[in-house]
């Protein structure tokens, strides 16, 4: 008899266990993941994105000594290494496709220089862009100051950028990461340059500096030096407008850039036309990756950014090897890897792109690069994003709904469900959600309507108080009077 | 209990006419201790209801840890503490005021201060935030009357013209400095010695 107990809770506990495993979302990181709530306070969170795949010397034919910079296309992604000078391209199922180092013309030929005779090789390579309407790939090769433009099919060469003659400003002209938008503007981030990102036409002239970033003064210096001679000003360290390192392009043709410079007041840029900062910053936190929780100044330092066709972008801190994701509103979605030793951590990241709905990460020294995919919770939460983004209230609500249901730190899903019931009028129900997830702002809209019908609804009441007030007033006035005569 | 409904009825009195009322309060006796306490007591339980009952909309206050008895200190204490510096300044400089009266005048004048804290905080639960206006207005309306109310107070109870009072406020904000830094030194001092004698007592302890 008791020996039958044994077995029973022996099964029993089993089934406890298996199913308690398969329940908790499917997750099986031991990442200690978090996000900051409203009052800037860590609380627990769930990835949005697993390591599924690592790309190394074991998938290529080539030697690599790490990746500094990647760029994707639909069904391709590029790949520079700097160390070995080559352009590594790999397809969509992640298989070795060519490596480039020498460059040859349209007939395959390579190609050599008319003066030198020397051969056209990559020299240090750190940037590389895919030009989707082009259909070319523009390689800023650092070393050598210059940029090659090669074809997107057969990858020769189509046309060498030089120095332009016509550049003006103490800048070197050495290309680090390279963006080309629509209308065929070549960008030139150059590493530790203060004039801003360098902006060069189709034909390779140049057009001007873009974007320049504005320090951040402390007050105190300030002050100093406004009542220093001149004299004593010269033995000052100038403050130099921080530079940008990196840049990426988001698909309405605006420029992302970020700064590693912590004398930065942003960290993000998206720059219109004009050269201004853009970027809407809407979350409880300012877009600065991770905060000193006392004084909610941002401590990241981004070395690269990636947009996607929602508007969901990914920055990428070399100091903590974090990824944050923040949607088109500046709203921080979620934060993922890390430095370290353990399998899938970073070294020394350098560089990060959306490839569909994957993101691939580079490192610099750990000859890899790692893809990540989707967990069941981050296809919930980018799939609200996406919906709200594209204006599908309801089908944004239900995944919200999921999201929370897979982690219910997540405060973005409460409000993205509360904007759905304020669209539908159903003002109880927005207000319950927004309280949840600290929208103040939002709430206070919600309220409004709930209040305007409340005052719809018992009009009577409210009219029939006011009456019984201004009766009483007059009544109490023409006793006064009638007591005085 | 008469006298303190006589006392209340009084306090309206006061707050509408402080020259005359605190005046009296000091000269006549009108003033009455207990009432003032029980508006102190008051203004540290509307400091609490405040944190805790304002709407959503405007209550952004952190809410993992809440200390009921650090927010009534926090609203009382900086209360106390310009009484007692008020006092130990307006001594050296002729002012006529007991402590007694000053502690009237000064918890007197809390009044409006927690008739219009509590206004605010039901209208918070009501109004959204495009009508924030309104709030700010009526904190303005209080805190005017009560920066009013306890300047002529003080100016009445010490004898004191409008200057003179002045500078013997800027003299009670050193002094009330000069307090806490007191009462800063004397706790590090205090902590020193508690963990000097519970060293000592573990060492005995230990040994024995």
């Amino acid at each position: 008899m008791r020996y039958k107990y044994r077995i029973g809770a022996l099964i029993l506990s089993l089934v406890l266990i298996f199913t308690n495993g398969v329940s908790v979302s499917a997750q099986t990181t031991t990442d200690d993941n978090y996000i900051y709530d409203y009052w800037r306070v860590v609380k627990k969170s769930v990835p949005a994105f697993e390591l599924v795949r690592t790309i190394d010397e074991k998938t290529m034919d080539v030697t690599i000594s790490g990746f500094d910079d990647v760029s994707t296309s639909k069904d391709r992604i590029f790949l520079i290494d700097t160390v070995e000078s080559r352009l590594n391209i790999l397809d969509k199922n992640y298989t070795f496709v060519t490596s480039i180092k020498l460059i040859r013309n349209s007939d395959k030929k390579i190609v050599t220089d008319s003066v030198t005779g020397n051969q056209l090789v990559l020299t240090n390579p750190e940037g590389v862009w895919y030009h989707e309407s082009q259909n070319e790939i523009y390689i800023a090769d650092t070393g050598a100051s210059r940029i090659i433009v090669l074809d997107g099919e057969g990858y020769f060469l189509k046309r060498i950028i030089e120095r332009p003659e016509d550049m003006v400003g103490v800048t070197q002209f050495k290309p680090s990461k390279i963006v080309v938008d629509k209308a065929n503007k070549i960008y030139i981030v150059v590493q530790s340059g203060f004039e801003g990102i360098i902006e060069l036409n189709e034909d390779g002239s140049f057009s001007r500096y873009f974007g320049v970033n504005k320090p951040y003064v402390d007050p105190l210096d300030y002050f100093w030096k406004s009542i220093s001679s001149d004299a004593q000003k010269a033995k000052m360290s100038k403050t130099y407008a921080p530079s940008f390192n990196n840049i990426n392009m988001d698909h309405d043709g605006f420029i992302f850039a970020t700064t590693i410079d912590s004398a930065a007041l942003n960290m993000v840029f998206r720059l219109n036309p004009k050269g201004e900062n853009v970027l809407k910053q809407e979350g409880y936190l300012r877009v600065t990756g991770d905060i000193y929780p006392q004084t909610g100044r941002g401590q990241g330092n981004f070395v690269d950014v990636t947009i996607n066709d929602y508007g969901v972008y990914a920055l990428m801190d070399q100091g903590t090897g974090r990824i944050f994701l923040y949607d088109f509103d500046g709203e921080l979605l979620n934060i993922f890897a890390s430095s370290g030793n353990l399998k899938g951590d970073f070294k020394a990241p350098s560089s990060i792109a959306w490839f569909g709905d994957a993101l691939i990460a580079t490192d610099k020294t750990l000859k890899c690069a790692y893809v990540y995919e989707m967990t069941e919770f981050g296809k919930a939460a980018m799939g609200a994003t996406k919906h709200y983004y594209h204006g599908e209230w309801e089908e944004s609500a239900r995944l919200s709904q999921e999201a929370i249901r897979l982690n219910a730190n997540y405060d973005l899903a409460y409000i993205g469900i509360g904007k759905y019931y304020l669209m539908k009028e159903d003002y109880k129900s927005a207000m319950y959600y927004f309280k949840l997830g600290n929208d103040r702002t939002y709430y206070s809209k919600a309220y409004n309507g709930y209040r305007n019908l409340w005052v719809q609804d018992n009009f009577i009441w409210i009219f029939m108080a006011i009456i019984l007030f201004a009766g009483l007033l007059i009544y109490s006035e023409v006793r006064y009077h009638k007591r005085k005569a | 209990m008469v006298k303190l409904l006589d006392d209340t009825k009084y306090l309206k009195y006061v707050l509408f006419h402080p020259f005359d009322g605190f005046y009296e309060a000091k000269h006549r006796e009108k003033g009455n201790c207990a009432l003032a306490t029980i508006i102190l007591v008051l203004y540290g339980i509307i400091g609490v209801f405040r944190t805790q009952y304002t709407g959503f909309i405007f209550n952004t206050e952190f809410r993992y840890n809440l200390n009921i008895f650090s927010l009534f200190m926090s609203s009382i204490l900086p209360m106390i503490l310009f009484i007692v510096s008020n006092w130990s300044s307006t001594t050296l400089m002729n002012g006529n005021g007991r402590l007694r009266d000053i502690y009237v005048v000064a918890c007197y004048s809390l009044v409006p201060l927690i008739l219009f804290n509590l206004i605010t905080v039901l209208l918070s639960n009501i109004i959204i935030w495009e009508e924030n206006l309104i709030l700010a207005g009526f904190n303005y309306i209080g805190m005017l009357w009560f920066v009013f109310l306890i300047f002529s107070g003080l100016c009445t109870i010490h004898e004191y013209t409008v200057s003179k009072n002045i500078v013997t406020l800027l003299v009670t904000l050193v002094a009330a400095i000069i307090i806490i830094f007191l009462c800063v030194l004397y706790f590090s001092l205090m902590d020193k010695v508690m963990s000097f004698v519970s060293t000592i007592s573990v060492e005995i302890s230990k040994r024995w």
